[in-house]
């Protein structure tokens, strides 16, 4: 059963990574690199790291996304 | 959407490309997986004994690798800094709206529940999952709530200058407390018992390091935050 899980993980994250690179609006892009944050922090966790797993959820899906839309909003109609 | 339209070959084919890489490198380092490897984490688990510290991980973060941890939180100081100082001083705050009813009551229904997590983390570093880094940017990411939805919250100043000195003097002067009484660097100079490991008050000044970053980090963090969120870079 974990196994599927991680198989699963990864083959959702390898998706969400595509559809992340194809976007046409960077919003949507950094919307989707958080969700590759949120399949790492799954994978983390299943490999027996929670550690690194709250750091990745804390920040790659969290704080890292706010910072990435904050930047868009500054360049507004630029990007 | 048509992917053939969107995507050019090149990206395309530089996909397949490095698909072909992974698999090559993973199929070399499957055939020389060793059949009874000794760890790296083996002699750290050994060493770990000694320290009395149920969370491993945190050992090697704080103590093992403690002066590392200085410099780690040294780069975010200046990286705090820079983003203070790049960023010019915006007083009209044009990113700022007026937020939702909801948004508002649900905010500040959260904000003392993200706070009490956040030092949870933090105290229970060396027990459990987590510690100083990861609660910090959970305090700082509480504060950033309270920024996104109340126009007028702001964290004053002196408040981060003060959390953020404290921290920053008594990791130092933890450190050179050591090397005065056990002549290391951040040495543990608490008395460490191996029997209360596992208890709240156990592994001498590592529990006690690992709050200072958390301080440290949390004050940065909301920091940059705050500076990200009031300040424009066009005036």
């Amino acid at each position: 059963m974990t196994g599927f899980i991680i198989l699963a993980t990864f083959v959702g994250i390898i998706v969400v990574a595509f559809a992340s690179v194809v976007q046409k609006r960077l919003a949507d892009s950094v919307v989707f690199l958080m969700g590759v944050g949120l399949g790492s922090v799954v994978l983390f966790f299943l490999f027996k790291a929670p550690d690194v797993a709250l750091t990745e959820a804390v920040i790659g899906a969290g704080v890292g996304t706010f910072i990435f839309l904050i930047a868009l909003k500054h360049l507004g109609e630029q990007a | 959407m048509n992917i053939k339209r969107d995507i050019p070959t090149a990206t395309l084919s530089g996909f397949a490309l490095s698909a072909v890489l992974v698999l090559t490198l993973i199929t070399i380092l499957l055939q020389y997986l060793p059949l009874s490897q000794q760890r790296v984490g083996d002699a750290l688990l050994a060493l770990n004994e000694k320290e009395g510290v149920a969370n491993v991980v945190t050992t090697v973060v704080v103590y093992f690798r403690g002066f590392d941890t200085l410099g780690e939180i040294a780069v975010l100081f200046i990286a705090s800094l820079g983003v203070g100082v790049m960023l010019q001083p915006n007083t009209e705050c044009r990113l700022k709206a007026e937020s939702n009813f909801m948004l508002q009551t649900a905010s500040t229904l959260l904000f003392p529940l993200i706070i009490l997590f956040g030092i949870y983390v933090m105290v229970y570093g060396h027990l459990s999952p987590g510690g100083g880094f990861q609660g910090g940017v959970i305090i700082a990411s509480g504060v950033l709530l309270l920024l996104i939805s109340h126009k007028n919250f702001e964290v004053p100043h002196t408040v981060i200058v003060a959390f953020e000195t404290f921290a920053g003097v008594s990791y130092v002067l933890i450190g050179l407390m050591g090397l005065l009484l056990l002549d290391t660097f951040l040495g543990n100079f608490i008395p460490h018992d191996i029997a209360n490991m596992g208890m709240l008050l156990s592994g001498g000044v590592i529990p006690l390091i690992y709050i200072i970053v958390g301080i440290k980090v949390g004050s940065e963090m909301s920091g940059i935050v705050q500076n990200l969120m009031q300040r424009s870079d066009d005036v």
